[in-house]
C-alpha cells in the first residue's frame, strides 16, 4: 500500500512561491491501478516523483509498505556517460540483484543489440525508455510509476510492455501519468485528475475522462 | 534492530556499487584503470620533492626534505581534490536521486573514499620506494601516523560535508573556493613543523585542525627527529559539530532539490 496525505510541493519562482499541487490525499493498495490526468504542467510528473522518492514534498507525507520503482520516463536513473551494460550492473548492484539473472531479459526485452555497449547519451528517447523498462521488469517491484513513456515507443515495445505489464504482471499496482485517454480507460481502474494544484480520486474512470476532457 | 541491520546491509552495498560507479566513469577500464587515482598525487608529491630537494638541499631540520614534501604534500592534495569535487556534486549526480536507496550523503562519502584510497595508497607507495633508496625511515609510530592520517580524513569530509550543499546555494562559492584551497595551504601544516616557527605565528597554525593531524603523522614517521605539537583532542573536538552542521545543510538541500 501507498498512502500519501496532504501532499504539498510549491517551488521558488522568483520572489514568490509557485504552488504546483496543494494537498493531495491519495491512497494505493496492491495491484490497483491509477490514471493520472492533467493538462501539461498540471503537477502529473511531480506528483510521480514524489512518490518515487525522487523529490520530497513540501509538507505532508507519505508512507510505502510496497516496493515502489523509480518513475519510469523520459529521462532519469541513468548515467549518460556509461554503457547500457554499465547502467544494468549498477542498478543490479543497488538493488541487490545477480547481474547475470537479468542480462538476458534486458537484451531480449529491449532489443537494442550492439547498442547496449555504447554510452546511454547516445540512446534515443524511445531506447532509453526501452532499457528502463526492461530494468524495473527484471528487478520486480509491487507497483511501478510510469510517466507518459510507454506512448514513446515503437508497435512492437508498446505490445511488449503491455503483455510485461498488464498481462504477466496484472497483480502488480500502478501509477500511469498519461495523455491519452485511450490508454487510461484501458488499464486503470480509478483515475485522478489534477487541475490547478487540486486533485482528487475518482472511482469511476468516465467521470475524470469527462472532466478532462472540459479542462 | 534488524532495521537497521538491513539499513547498513544496503548502504554498504550502494556505497560499493556507487565506487565502482565513479572509477568507471573517471578512469575508464583502458590500460591502467582506476591506478590513475594514486598517479596524479603521486606525480605532485615527487616533482614538488625534487624541487625543494635541489633548492634548499637535501635535509631540512635534520630530516630527508623529499620524504618531508611528500609526508605533508600527500595529505594535503587529498583534502585539495575532495573538496574541490564535492562542490557541485549534488546537481551533477542528480539523476541517483532516482533510486531511494542512494542518499545524498552517499555522494560525497563516494567521492571522499576514491579520493582518501588513492591519496593513501600514493603515500604508501612514494614511502615504499623512498625507504629503498635510503631516503625515507622506517615509521617511528604506525599508530600515531594511522591517527593522524584519519584526523586529517575527518577533517576533509567535514569540509565537503559543508561545501557540497553551499555550493547547490549558492554560485559565488564556486568562484571562490579554489583560491580559498590555495590560501589554505600555510594552515594545513604541509611545509613546515610548528617547532620550527616564531611563537605568535605558532598559536596562529595550530588553531587550524589539520595542523595537528599533520604534526601527528610527522611525529609517526620521524619520530624524534622532529619535535610535534598536536592535541589529541582538539581535531575530533573541532570537526565533529562542524560535521553536524554539514549534515543539516545536507539535509536541507535535499528535501528542496530539484531533479530533472
Amino acid at each position: 500500500m501507498i498512502r500519501c496525505s496532504g501532499l504539498v510541493k510549491s517551488y521558488p519562482a522568483g520572489h514568490g512561491r509557485k504552488l504546483v499541487l496543494g494537498g493531495v490525499d491519495l491512497t494505493i493498495g496492491r495491484g490497483q491501478k491509477l490514471g493520472v490526468l492533467g493538462r501539461n504542467g498540471a503537477g502529473k510528473t511531480t506528483l510521480i516523483k514524489m512518490i518515487g522518492g525522487v523529490e520530497m514534498p513540501t509538507a505532508g507525507r507519505i508512507e510505502r509498505k510496497m516496493t515502489v520503482s523509480w518513475p519510469l520516463g523520459f529521462g532519469g536513473g541513468f548515467q549518460g556517460s556509461l554503457t547500457g551494460y554499465d547502467n544494468a550492473r549498477f542498478i543490479a548492484r543497488i538493488y541487490g540483484r545477480d547481474y547475470r539473472e537479468i542480462q538476458d531479459f534486458l537484451e531480449d526485452f529491449t532489443e537494442l543489440g550492439r547498442q547496449l555497449a555504447m554510452p546511454v547519451k547516445t540512446y534515443s528517447s524511445g531506447m532509453r525508455a526501452r532499457l528502463a523498462f526492461a530494468l524495473s521488469l527484471a528487478i520486480e517491484f509491487d507497483c511501478y510509476l510510469i510517466d507518459e513513456v510507454i506512448m514513446v515507443g515503437d508497435q512492437n515495445f508498446q505490445r511488449k510492455c503491455h503483455e510485461e505489464i498488464f498481462v504477466k504482471r496484472r497483480d502488480r499496482a500502478l501509477i500511469l501519468a498519461s495523455h491519452s485517454v485511450e490508454t487510461i480507460r484501458q488499464y486503470c481502474d480509478m483515475a485522478l485528475l489534477i487541475d490547478r494544484g487540486s486533485a482528487s480520486v475518482k472511482g469511476d474512470i468516465e467521470e475524470a475522462i469527462a472532466l478532462y476532457s472540459n479542462l | 534492530m534488524a532495521a537497521l541491520h538491513q539499513g547498513w546491509a544496503i548502504q554498504t552495498r550502494v556505497i560499493q556499487a556507487l565506487i565502482i560507479r565513479e572509477l568507471t566513469t573517471r578512469f575508464g577500464r583502458e590500460n591502467i584503470g582506476f591506478l590513475w587515482v594514486m598517479a596524479e598525487p603521486l606525480l605532485f608529491a615527487v616533482l614538488v620533492g625534487l624541487l625543494w630537494r635541489f633548492e634548499k638541499g637535501p635535509q631540512e631540520h635534520g630530516v630527508s626534505i623529499i620524504a618531508f614534501v611528500a609526508t605533508g604534500y600527500l595529505p594535503l592534495v587529498m583534502f585539495r581534490s575532495t573538496v574541490l569535487r564535492a562542490m557541485g556534486s549534488f546537481a551533477a549526480n542528480s539523476s541517483l536521486m532516482y533510486h531511494r536507496q542512494v542518499k545524498i550523503l552517499d555522494l560525497i562519502l563516494v567521492r571522499f573514499f576514491v579520493e582518501m584510497i588513492g591519496h593513501m595508497m600514493a603515500y604508501l607507495f612514494i614511502g615504499t620506494v623512498l625507504y629503498a633508496l635510503d631516503e625515507f625511515p622506517w615509521p617511528h609510530d604506525l599508530g600515531y601516523l594511522l591517527l593522524g592520517w584519519s584526523y586529517y580524513a575527518l577533517f576533509t569530509l567535514t569540509l565537503a560535508t559543508i561545501v557540497a550543499p553551499l555550493s547547490e546555494m549558492s554560485e559565488v562559492l564556486e568562484k571562490v573556493m579554489p583560491v580559498t584551497t590555495y590560501l589554505m595551504v600555510p594552515f594545513s601544516g604541509a611545509f613546515f613543523m610548528a617547532d620550527w616557527l616564531a611563537p605568535n605565528i605558532k598559536a596562529a597554525v595550530l588553531w587550524s585542525p589539520p595542523v595537528h593531524a599533520m604534526e601527528m603523522m610527522r611525529y609517526g614517521v620521524f619520530g624524534d627527529a622532529v619535535y610535534p605539537h598536536f592535541s589529541l583532542t582538539y581535531t575530533p573536538a573541532w570537526c565533529l559539530p562542524v560535521l553536524m552542521v554539514g549534515l543539516m545543510l545536507c539535509r536541507h538541500v535535499r528535501r528542496v532539490m530539484v531533479v530533472e
